[in-house]
């Protein structure tokens, strides 16, 4: 098990590599960030200055270079819009915030998807199936960044339940994370679903019937365990889809968390801390996968790494 | 004893209520008056002099001084220094207030405006440095008086002291902890002192109550950025924040209709404007086709339709508050469609002839996609063909700054934060920033402007910069549009008018 963690953790070196490679240079083709900052009519002189001294005005491969050697020692590079302040430091700050949202979001999406897909499976083709079904596909089509206005319109402005937005105690985390969980539990409960549905016709769980075993026994212990694969599948692959979606969130409920950083830099072409973010995602995005994989082992037995 | 001891016990709970009871009164006594402000953006930081956002410095004006400062009207009046005077072309006096501390307590002196004023006018990384690169020296005399050495004579010395960039830090705290430190946590000599910031989130300031004009009026103060349009409007509405600027018009009559805010319009300095590429070859080479193009665009029904009214048409790049900028051409509209069709006659294009590439960005300034799809018809009206492309801010920046340039007419939005007319045309001369764009170069012009810009007789130097006005409303390498108005979302339990520079002053805000 040990060795193949290690190997996993080592795998992760290159692809990281790779993605700084790959960002670097199209940011850097992307456009002037110079012009975007600066007023629209500044002078040449202004423009030649600021590029020097933000080291713009070299060599891509020599830049490519410098930005390398720097990350070795630990040096994310010099942030355009927040002048003299550390890179690395700017992004881990926002880092909690957006794993908070992520976090709640997740959970949302799991105590909406497992009990409503269950029920859904058990009662297949009758009444709760069909409304399960509605809904699920309701939530796929509704864009999160309606879902999120529509909330803050009913239960932030007329009901006033819940603070319209920011980041201020479990009360603000309430809205955001149903936008953000409600269209990742839609798909998640189609999942499990079709899971249960597979799992449940099976021999075992007849024979588990049989014996008289109490009923969430059977369902739980024998049904859901089994049909969990494909859902913690799913779910690895949904956290790289939750740091998308949690830019609009974020953006929607000004949540101080890394999403809102990265649009402000991509729009701006703050390069340093758009390449920091592009880091920061693909590590946790790996890390999830491997958190997934390692998963496995533990609902499935038959399941061991070498 | 039974009978001693129960007295005893009830006046011991009398004691303790009467303390709780007078506990409740005094902390709703002291319940603090916060003002909410909700922006779009965050702060960068508290460095002043490298921020380049007048969103920014409506924020942290509050926390530093400057020499002199703006009022509500946009007249300039005594700050940090109390008098000023000419000494000769390129020397001014400022005497300082004596009676001044930072918020740790420690006097503010003439070396602090040293500090500052050098330090942007000689590290060219600064943001800042561009305006400020005329100040050669800031010479002490005492430790209330300092002589402003200017490179050349420089007729705008008070205007730059008097705006973003040259706000006042402190010496003795910089030097100790540098500027990385003090980004993040500043110390100043304004009305409000720094509490906390939680990035992205919101900037916590408290009253000052040693501050040199008095205490202010609120005991905190709040800015939240919220970048999302409709979650500020709802911010207002619930009364969870007392000002929401950038207030999207739609959303006026909604909040209007309510009884617990208002929105309230103020003119800004920005210009949306046209630029035109006069090269040989370009349809708009001809003089003729930009004096039907601009006669084509109907400004007050522009203003009405993509700003709700919001706005006021000009004819060049000016506004109220903004020395020397001819108002002549303020609140013009020379809206005339049968002249244009004849001077596109004139230039030898009957209707359909000529075809015009329109290019503007898209969310960049508000309405700026729609300004380009009204100013589309418009010119389809007079019979010519148009190409239309909106674009990102960055996506449309590496165009029009990039190899491909702009093909004819590009659509942007102009400020002015030095509130002076020679500013607003700094960028056209023969090697002007937009001399590549614009092909057009006017050695009459460019005279115009150089003798103005170290021209210390204002007199004259109001005739010449009419004059390059002029010029440019002839030649027309560029024409004006409208005037943006910004709108702010109000609570109408504060008392206050929105200021012509957009800062957002909380000492002049007054609780209802």
């Amino acid at each position: 098990m040990l060795a193949y963690l290690g190997r996993r953790v080592l795998q992760m070196v290159p692809i990281l590599f790779g993605v700084v490679t790959i960002i670097f240079v199209l940011l850097r083709l992307s456009g002037d960030p110079v012009r975007l900052y600066l007023p629209e009519d500044a002078s040449e002189q202004q423009v030649a200055q600021m590029r020097a001294s933000l080291g713009l005005d070299r060599p891509i491969h020599v830049q490519y270079g410098i930005y390398i050697a720097r990350l070795a020692t630990g040096d994310l590079g010099e942030s355009i819009r927040y002048r003299n302040q550390d890179v690395a430091g700017i992004v881990l700050e926002r880092l909690p915030a957006t794993l908070e949202l992520a976090g709640a979001s997740l959970l949302v999406a799991i105590l909406i998807s497992l009990p409503l897909g269950t029920l859904a499976a058990l009662n297949r083709n009758r009444l709760p199936d069909l409304l399960s079904s509605a809904v699920a596909m309701l939530g796929r089509a509704m864009p999160n960044f309606w879902v999120g206005i529509m909330l803050i319109l009913f239960f932030g402005i007329r009901l006033e339940w819940f603070p319209v937005s920011g980041r201020n105690g479990l009360a603000s985390l309430v809205l955001p994370a149903v936008t953000l969980g409600a269209s990742m539990a839609a798909l998640l409960m189609r999942l499990v679903r079709s899971g249960m549905i597979e799992v449940m016709s099976q021999d075992y769980v007849r024979t588990a019937k049989a014996k008289g075993l109490p009923w969430h026994s059977v369902v739980v212990k024998h049904g859901l365990r089994n049909a969990l694969i494909a859902y913690v599948t799913v779910l690895g692959l949904e956290i790289a889809g939750l740091m998308a979606g949690a830019v609009i969130t974020e953006q929607v409920f000004a949540w101080p968390g890394i999403g809102r950083l990265a649009i402000q830099a991509i729009n701006s072409l703050d390069m340093a801390i758009v390449q920091a973010v592009v880091i920061l995602a693909s590590v946790i995005v790996m890390v999830a996968n491997l958190a997934v994989d390692l998963t496995y082992a533990l609902i499935d037995p038959r399941i061991r790494y070498a | 004893m039974p009978e001693v001891r129960q007295p005893q016990r009830r006046t011991v709970l009398q004691r303790v209520a009467l303390v709780l009871l007078g506990l409740a009164l005094i902390a709703s006594a002291g319940a603090q008056r916060t003002l909410t402000v909700a922006q779009t953006v965050d702060i960068p930081g508290f460095d002043p002099h490298n921020h380049g956002l007048t969103a920014v410095e409506a924020v942290i004006t509050n926390v530093f001084d400057y020499l002199l400062f703006r009022d509500a009207n946009g007249d300039i009046q005594p700050a940090l220094a109390t008098a000023y005077e000419q000494v000769d072309d390129l020397t001014w006096r400022f005497t300082l207030r004596d009676d001044v501390v930072w918020h740790d307590g420690e006097p503010f002196t003439a070396e602090d405006v040293k500090f500052s004023l050098e330090r942007v006018a000689r590290d060219e990384s600064l943001f800042e440095h561009d305006s400020f690169q005329q100040i050669a020296e800031v010479e002490i005399v005492n430790d209330h008086e300092v002589l402003i050495h200017t490179s050349g004579p420089d007729p705008v010395l008070l205007n730059r002291v008097s705006r973003k960039g040259a706000d006042i830090v402190p010496a003795h705290v910089i030097e100790a902890v540098g500027w990385e430190s003090f980004s993040v946590n500043p110390v100043g000599t304004g009305p409000f002192r720094f509490v906390e910031w939680v990035r992205d989130d919101r900037v916590v300031l408290e009253a000052f109550p040693d501050h040199w004009r008095g205490a202010p009026a609120w005991d905190r103060l709040v800015f939240r950025a919220v970048p999302e349009d409709a979650t500020r409007v709802g911010e207002l509405l619930t009364g969870n924040v007392d000002i929401a600027v950038n207030f999207p018009s739609q959303d006026v009559a909604r909040v209007r209709a309510t009884d617990g805010a208002d929105v309230i319009s103020q003119p800004t300095t920005r210009i949306m404007m046209l630029l035109f590429n006069t090269a040989d070859g370009k349809a708009t080479a001809d003089p003729r086709v930009r004096e039907a193009i601009e006669l084509a665009i109907d400004k007050e029904l522009l203003v009405e339709v993509v700003a709700d009214g919001f706005g006021v048409p000009v004819e060049a790049r000016v506004s109220p508050g903004v020395d020397m900028a001819p108002m002549k051409y303020y609140d013009r509209n020379a809206y005339d469609p049968e002249r244009a069709v004849e001077l596109l006659a004139e230039a030898g294009y009957g209707p359909g002839d000529l075809t015009i590439a329109l290019q503007g960005p898209a969310g960049r300034y508000p309405g700026d996609a729609d300004t380009l799809a009204v100013v589309q018809v418009m010119l389809n009206d007079i019979g010519v063909n148009t190409t239309l492309e909106s674009l990102e801010w960055s996506a449309y920046n590496s165009r029009i700054w990039g190899a491909d340039n702009v093909e004819n007419i590009a659509l942007i939005g102009l400020a002015n934060s030095l509130f002076d007319g020679w500013f607003a045309l700094r960028a056209l001369p023969c090697d002007g920033a937009y001399a590549k764009r614009t092909n057009w170069c006017n050695p009459e012009f460019d005279q115009l402007l150089a003798d103005a810009e170290f021209n210390l007789d204002l007199e004259e130097r109001a005739r010449q910069i009419e004059a390059a006005y002029d010029i440019v409303a002839e030649e027309r390498p560029m024409i004006a549009l409208f005037q943006i108005d910004a709108l702010v979302g109000v609570s109408n339990a504060i008392d206050w008018q929105p200021r012509p520079d957009e800062m957002i002053w909380a000492f002049d805000i007054q609780p209802k």
